[in-house]
């Protein structure tokens, strides 16, 4: 039932199943986790690039939004809520 | 501790508001703005306890962690940690976190709780936190963390009196300790428990407002952002003729007042000519276009106070990233329309070496608003002040959208250029916080203006004076025989005649060349330089000296010599400034002297494509 959160609908939110952290750099991953992206955390994907391309990705966690990269969101995981 | 004035540190994530704090404190004016990543620098000030005992306080970069991703983040950790050479380790921390964003900024502040350190959190923004629909316990927060947590509104003054009370507290009640290693984070039970305190924190929360949303799913819409953000700056430069057209010819009708004034009531020597020829003439030519300079200053400080500036640098990362770059650096580069210094500064917020060495490559390509007095000068003298079709568009603005428009794609494609040969290096990140919207606030605008407008004015007055002085001095020497032109037969319209050589090609005339060079300490001095030219050439008579410059350049000069001027300055070789700020932020000359280089060498073949293109279209 999983999918990853760079083909994953806008709008809908998702809970985070799986991140491999060994598809980016050190720092990447550690950023990505300064923001509270990790396992088991619920986002919600909303705005995805501009015409120029499909990325970057847009998304709230918590009560912030984030931008990152949809290379970073293809090795994201994701898994319905509830 | 007694004795010393104690020093205090604001830290916290970017965009908490820390630097906003600082300037309620200290009474400083250090630049705020609405989006991560604004102080790249350590800034100290002065404030005082309510009994009047100094201390000193410390502005630092925002950052999420004490493990640094950036230059400017780098700098909060050696401070805090009492690793930076000839600063003392901060005596109390004051840590500012975002009201609306417990989850996130209170995984900072426990890292920096374990340092040790007499601290005191500052729940920032409190009053966006109940816009928001967030109503927190600041006691059952203080009580869950063990130190004092005071709720603050740092742009209207609320709460400072007690956030200080509560520092002088903590460093009598703890004082500093040895220096705490930090706690190796462990990332996730620090999440964890971050948000377990908010959770704990939180009163009462009712659903977000969605009207950012809504705002968000219009100007982040794939077309239609990308849409508005063009119709954005598209307004940006019409508003640059249509506002400032009154103001302008205000300033300059004064200042050929005065001009004649001085002339009728002074005899004619040589402090006359100083006077009238380099000071009123030469910097009142630039003084002139202080209108438009705040026209565009007020457009960019209300994206950075809104919130906007990081939506635009989400809708450019696609194409920032077809060229190698990131979203991340479109921010440096829209501070480089004001000036390339600051947006080279800037780019110390960028986490990836050569991406962050491209974008200050290219930054002086953006047109900075140095620029502007050039620009309006040639538009104004050679474009036809008229709308297009019959549209309410008009002809001036539209070429002035056109000349940063080429800033910015010569830009992009020296880019493609750099990432595959000098700046080579794996595709740039790009991650990002993107801020709440915030309404602008109208004190901190009209702050921000009359900075501007000083600095401006400043530049006019030192800078720009001294030089046209200088010029002046060299072009009244030697003094010309009867009956020959006194510009060409001085000193500076020797050399020139010399550089004329050079530049003929493509286009330039004898002005051309004399200003060019002493352009290169300020680009405004083109201007300047021309008008002090202009004036020695009308001498006496009175009739010409109240003809505006730009007629007297229409009169003078061909439509294609004019583009080709107006293409060099796309490109033109940046001003001293720029070459040494670089040098500073990358650490040597081979940078900066690779920069001179290849923006004289794109500048020259501009201006000669246009040239020889508008000749061949019969404009010549």
């Amino acid at each position: 039932m999983t999918a990853l959160l760079d083909k994953a609908p806008l709008g809908v939110a998702v809970r985070i199943a799986r991140i491999n952290w060994d598809a980016m750099s050190h720092d990447e991953g550690r950023r990505l986790r300064e923001f509270g992206l990790m396992e088991g955390c619920e986002v919600t994907p909303l705005h995805r690039g501009s015409i120029f391309s499909r990325d970057p990705l847009a998304l709230t966690i918590g009560r912030m939004k984030v931008i990152i990269r949809a290379r970073q969101a293809a090795v994201i995981e994701v898994e319905p809520t509830a | 501790m007694t004795g010393a004035i104690p020093s205090i540190a604001l830290v916290g994530n970017p965009n908490a508001g820390k630097s906003s704090l600082f300037n309620a404190l200290t009474g400083a004016r250090q630049k705020i703005a609405n989006y991560p990543g604004v102080t790249v620098e350590r800034k100290a000030g002065h404030s005082s306890f309510a009994d009047g005992r100094p201390i000193s306080l410390i502005d630092l970069p925002g950052t999420y962690s004490l493990t640094p991703s950036s230059l400017d983040e780098a700098v909060t950790r050696d401070v805090i940690l009492g690793q930076r050479e000839g600063e003392k380790r901060p005596d109390a921390l004051v840590v500012v976190v975002d009201a609306a964003n417990l989850d996130n900024h209170l995984c900072f502040a426990l890292e920096l709780l374990a340092l040790d350190l007499p601290t005191v959190i500052a729940l920032n923004m409190v009053d966006l936190a109940e816009r928001d629909g967030l109503t927190l316990d600041a006691a059952r927060l203080s009580k869950e963390l063990g130190v004092p947590v005071v709720p603050t509104v740092a742009v209207r003054k609320r709460g400072l009196t007690e956030l200080l009370a509560a520092v002088d507290a903590a460093i009598l009640a703890h004082p500093v300790r040895g220096a705490a290693a930090p706690a190796e984070a462990n990332d996730e039970s620090l999440h964890a428990r971050a948000r377990t305190l908010a959770r704990a924190a939180i009163l009462q929360e009712t659903p977000v407002r969605r009207w950012t949303q809504r705002v968000d799913n219009i100007v982040l819409h794939p077309v239609a952002g990308l849409v508005i953000l063009l119709a954005l700056m598209f307004i940006m430069f019409q508003a640059v003729y249509a506002a400032a057209e009154a103001p302008a010819d205000f300033l300059e009708g004064g200042i050929g007042v005065i001009q004649q004034w001085v002339v009728a009531t002074f005899p004619d020597n040589f402090l006359r000519g100083l006077v009238v020829e380099g000071l009123l003439a030469g910097v009142g030519a630039v003084v002139v276009f202080l209108p438009q300079i705040l026209i565009l200053f007020l457009f960019i400080l209300l994206l950075e106070a809104s919130g906007y500036m990081t939506r635009a640098a989400f809708l450019m990362d696609g194409l920032m990233g077809k060229v190698g770059l990131s979203g991340r650096g479109f921010i440096p580069l829209l501070s480089s329309f004001a000036c390339a210094v600051p947006g080279i500064m800037a780019t110390r917020a960028i986490p990836d070496e050569k991406d962050r060495l491209t974008t200050i490559l290219i930054a002086p390509l953006m047109t900075c608003s140095a620029r502007l007095p050039v620009y309006a000068l040639i538009i104004a003298a050679f474009i036809p002040n008229q709308t297009v079709g019959g549209s309410p568009v008009g002809l001036q603005g539209l070429v002035l959208f056109g000349l940063y428009l080429s800033g910015i794609v010569g830009a992009l494609l020296v880019a493609v250029v750099l990432r595959r040969t000098v700046a080579k290096g794996a595709a740039a990140g790009f991650m990002m916080e993107m801020p709440r919207y915030q309404m602008p606030r109208l004190r901190d605008i009209a702050i921000g203006l009359w900075q501007r407008a000083w600095i401006f004015l400043r530049r006019a007055g030192t800078i720009i004076a001294m030089t046209t002085v200088v010029l002046w001095l060299l072009l009244t020497f030697p003094q010309a025989p009867e009956g020959e032109s006194q510009v060409e037969y001085s000193i500076a319209g020797r050399i020139a005649s010399g550089l004329e050589v050079v530049v003929k090609p493509i286009g330039f005339n004898h002005d051309i060349a004399l200003a060019l060079i002493p352009a290169m300490a300020a680009r405004e001095v083109a201007v300047s330089a021309m008008a002090t030219a202009n004036a020695i050439d009308a001498g006496d008579d009175e009739e010409a000296m109240a003809q505006s410059l730009g007629d007297r350049l229409q009169g003078k000069w061909s439509i294609a010599t004019a583009l080709a001027f107006l293409a060099w300055f796309v490109f033109a070789p940046q001003c001293i400034s720029t070459i040494a700020i670089t040098r500073r932020e990358t650490n040597g000359w081979k940078w900066p002297m690779f920069m001179v280089g290849y923006l004289f060498a794109l500048a020259y073949a501009a201006a000669g494509i246009t040239y020889w293109t508008a000749v061949a279209f019969g404009l010549g």
